[in-house]
């Protein structure tokens, strides 16, 4: 950085002097070169999108900005001035907000607590000024149209709500430019309409926005301009008047996507392998019934809080209220145990892999076997190297990039760990294999090979059921998609007759809602 | 799928023994700190006469089994079974109430035994009483984590309270055996207390009891064989690395922690028993602080109270490393620094290993931060090598 031939932020700005420059910014994480020699600049005003793949380093940028990293190298600009920023609080006092992805509040103080946190109106010095306080609160929320008790507990608000109350906090603080970071990924349709809503209202009062999102739909709705990031590395800036879809999603992955590759017709499925009958569980889901044949691969899908991994949850025994039937190759199921479900063949790999597919303090082989334990041993003793071989083989078999089957899960990346998760339910004789969101936050090469793996196990007798918010993803695998909607089977399609906004439209319930691919501007 | 292996990432097969590896063991580090704080001792301790002979004052049979290893037996045992529980993501201070109702109930049972009796017909008894006692206490905690499905530190707390409540009201005595009685010989003089004579040439000769240490070597061995070679070890460390995906993998979540608190209860009975056999009596202060000594000894230890971490070996260390400083202080008195003279006394006792807590913590934090950046570092070295090319994507 001694020299500085050009500078890339104002090139890419027009000229003018944008509000944030990024110049040559790097950070590493441990074994991971999350940002690579970064440059570019945003417009002051201006919504600026910054889209990659997971793990593209698109959320590290915006928390290099926020204060939360500090970049090992490059030069972080605001409104011309070097900036070094320590902490959040650093970025806070240059006027950098941001609003997180998950939970960055106290849960159990109030909205008004949490959106005056660390500037509560006094009287007589110390004593906290309750009044004051909500009134300030109920003003705040009120300019930017957020209409939300501010006596109410944190915890008990959506996801939604907490985002408008975190966007509503960072413009309190005074923030003139906000980052996104991948705001709508848990949010319902509605929440996320509400969220664009004050987004447009913040680029009226002349907010600058720096949106992470990974959603192309979004992204060219909402954005005046679309920066995207590779493995860490600038792969350039697109306007809106430019970008379309298929050029982005290009320079995300650095060549034309080949789309999913459509599966051959799967031969003809085989006897009913699962029979769900009217299984129920209060307030979470209610007369599911489904079948699933061997050599087949159901779809789930639904929008968050449908209660697609509820269901999973309750065949695989893990909901004691659940009531209804459950019954494997003929043999009903008494309910209510992991270990009967198991020893009937059904496997599930969870929704969520770093909270229930792995312990992530655990090394490879020891997250591989915890299934097959009973397997392994004999009165009750491990045998230690017949773990370490079948191990070795499967993961080997997955090609799960590690340096050996000692590493900690932890270490590995998002993809690794979801073969992880997979190979530890290959090593048992499965009848079922239920999926939760098997690729998310995967890279592309590693949701091929999952992808791939399901497609196989399938062929090889498993009565198999996807659950995935990804549609392109259950429309390529499965032969029938099953779709729910508020704790119900809203309907069912075959692959033959779906199509994206088929299922968009059974997951809403509406019966000409636009589907999330219209890319026009509200 | 090809066959493309993690075999080939560097080269080699995976499962050759590295030579050497078994130094790098997670408990290396506890006994550097040993050996320095042996080493230390050694050097600082004054030169004392014994029965004619000139000896280290710290480095010498006579110090070192009576005064560290056999006090440190009964806490060692103990900490294996603590450690377990906190593996698993628990915790259990109701150990030391649990070693005294157990060394109590030994006691008020064996004392109704002739003196003389047949080893035959004590030993069962002697070794059934406390650990059946201490079974049933830890059954007791286990059983009210998960049924009420409290935090287990509010559980121990009050069975801590509850279990030292029965020792003083059924021993009105305060202290057993009671009146003339004794406990039989074959208990305490011809096993628990039992002396070896170390001939030291000529008339003098060192008199040791080994048999506490024994007990606590074996119950290390019991430990380590159940952390790290039966399922049930296997599962309370899932258990405590992560509740939920151990639910999620179908391991009965609510019988592992029952039996955790069982495996820390019959622990704790069997210290008792080591206790009574070895001072013929026990009452009803016995085991009073204990679980603060024993939790320390786990986490000094390497056991993580976040769950998920800690060995049996290391529990022993970590009530070894106690016992040293404790001695240590008795021994020295003073610190000469040459230029100033600290004066020690057993009252620093407390001070001094307190401090050693937090410090072996740190250091132990510290050392696994390292180790995971050194781990990260191998791994992208590895990646780099190959790692994208695997995947099929253009650079």
């Amino acid at each position: 950085m001694m020299t500085e031939p050009i500078n890339p932020a104002a090139e890419t700005t027009g000229g003018f002097v944008p509000s944030v420059a990024f110049e040559s910014i790097s950070k590493r994480f441990g074994g991971v070169q999350a940002l690579d020699d970064v440059s570019f600049g945003i417009a002051p005003g201006e919504c600026h999108a910054l889209v990659g793949e997971n793990g593209a380093g698109k959320s590290t940028l915006g928390k290099v900005l926020a204060g939360i990293h500090r970049p090992d190298g490059g030069t972080l600009r605001v409104g011309g001035r070097v900036m070094v920023f320590r902490s959040p609080r650093d970025a806070a006092c240059a006027g950098i907000g941001m609003v997180h992805q998950e939970l960055a509040f106290c849960p159990d103080l109030s909205v008004a607590e949490n959106l005056r946190l660390g500037r509560y109106p006094r009287r007589m010095r110390c004593l906290l000024d309750r009044r004051a306080m909500e009134e300030q609160a109920r003003q705040l929320l009120g300019e930017l149209g957020v209409d939300l008790d501010v006596r109410q507990t944190m915890r008990h608000l959506s996801t939604g709500q907490e985002q408008l109350v975190q966007t509503a906090a960072a413009v309190g603080t005074g923030a003139r430019i906000l980052v996104f970071d991948e705001p709508t990924s848990s949010l319902s349709q509605a929440e996320s309409e509400s969220l664009f809503e004050l987004m447009g209202r913040l680029r009226q009062s002349g907010v600058t926005m720096i949106y992470v999102s990974h959603r192309m739909p979004e992204v060219l709705r909402l954005s005046d301009r679309i920066s995207v990031l590779r493995d860490g590395r600038y792969a350039g800036t697109l306007t809106r008047a430019e970008a379309t879809e298929n050029k982005i999603v290009q320079m995300m992955v650095g060549r034309a996507i080949a789309h999913y590759r459509p599966a051959p017709p799967a031969s003809a499925p085989g006897p009913v392998r699962m029979r769900v009958k009217g299984l129920s569980s209060p307030g979470k889901f209610e007369n599911v019934s489904f079948e699933i044949r061997a050599g087949e691969i159901v779809g789930m899908a639904g929008l968050v809080g449908a209660g697609r991994s509820e269901v999973a949850q309750a065949v695989f025994g893990l909901d004691s209220r659940a009531q209804g039937e459950v019954e494997v190759d003929g043999h009903l199921l008494r309910g209510g145990s992991a270990g009967e479900a198991m020893r009937n063949g059904i496997g599930l790999v969870p929704e969520d892999r770093k909270r229930q597919g792995l312990v992530l303090s655990m090394s490879c082989r020891r997250n591989f076997s915890l299934v097959i334990l009973d397997r392994l041993s004999r009165w009750g003793l491990l045998n230690h190297r017949q773990e370490a071989r079948e191990a070795e083989s499967l993961l080997a078999r997955l090609s799960v990039k590690a340096p050996s089957i000692e590493t900690p899960v932890a270490s590995l990346s998002g993809g690794n760990q979801q073969k992880v998760v997979m190979a530890k339910w290959l090593a048992r004789q499965l009848k079922v294999l239920m999926v939760d969101e098997p690729t998310r936050g995967v890279d592309v090469g590693a949701k091929a090979a999952l992808h791939e793996l399901i497609d196989e196990l399938a062929r090889q007798g498993l009565a198999i059921l996807l659950i995935s918010s990804e549609l392109p993803e259950v429309l390529s695998l499965s032969s029938r998609i099953l779709v729910m909607r508020d704790g119900r089977i809203a309907g069912e399609v075959s692959r033959a007759g779906a199509d994206q906004e088929l299922l968009m439209r059974l997951m809403a319930g509406v019966g000409s809602a636009p589907s999330r691919n219209e890319g026009a501007r509200a | 799928m090809q066959d493309r292996s993690i075999k080939a990432m560097d080269g080699k097969p995976l499962l050759t023994g590295r030579r050497f590896e078994w130094l790098r063991i997670p408990e290396g580090g506890l006994l550097v700190v040993i050996v320095l704080i042996g080493t230390l001792l050694t050097f600082a301790a004054d030169p004392i006469t014994v029965r004619g002979q000139v000896v280290n004052n710290f480095f010498r049979l006579d110090n070192l089994i009576p005064n560290v290893a056999t006090p440190m037996s009964w806490m060692a045992i103990m900490a294996v079974g603590v450690t377990i529980v906190i593996v698993g993501g628990g915790i259990d201070i109701s150990v030391g109430s649990i070693f005294g109702l157990a060394a109590l109930g030994s006691a008020a049972v064996l004392q109704t035994i002739p003196e003389q009796a047949s080893p035959l017909v004590v030993l069962p008894i002697a070794l059934g009483v406390p650990i059946l006692i201490g079974v049933l206490c830890g059954l007791i905690n286990g059983l009210l984590v998960v049924g009420l499905r409290m935090h287990p530190f509010i559980v121990t707390l009050g069975t801590l309270s509850i279990f030292r409540g029965l020792a003083l009201i059924s021993v009105p005595t305060k202290s057993l055996p009671s009146g003339d009685a004794t406990l039989p010989l074959a208990f305490t003089e011809n096993f628990m207390s039992w002396q070896v004579v170390l001939p030291q040439g000529g008339a003098t000769s060192i008199m040791l009891q080994p048999v506490p240490l024994v007990v606590m070597v074996l119950c290390v061995v019991a430990g380590w064989v159940f952390l790290n070679h039966t399922i049930s070890g296997r599962e309370v460390y899932a258990l405590g690395g992560n509740e939920e995906a151990a639910r999620f993998s179908g391991l009965p979540v609510g019988w592992i922690k029952v039996r955790v608190y069982v495996l820390s209860g019959m622990a704790a009975g069997i210290a008792g028993m080591v206790s009574t056999g070895y001072f013929g009596s026990a009452n009803t202060a016995t085991g009073e602080g204990y679980e603060l000594t024993v939790i320390a000894a786990a986490v000094v230890g390497g056991a993580s109270l976040t769950g998920g971490r800690g060995t049996a070996l290391g529990a022993m260390l970590g009530a070894l490393i106690i016992k040293l400083i404790e001695n240590g202080i008795y021994i020295l008195k003073k610190i000469d620094l040459g230029f100033a003279v600290i004066p020690l006394s057993k009252e620093y006792t407390k001070i001094i290993i307190g401090i050693a807590i937090i410090v072996a913590v740190a250091v132990d934090r510290l050392s696994e931060y390292l180790r995971g950046r050194k781990a990260a570092r191998k791994t992208l070295s590895r990646t780099q090598g190959q790692g994208e090319t695997k995947e099929g994507r253009p650079e």
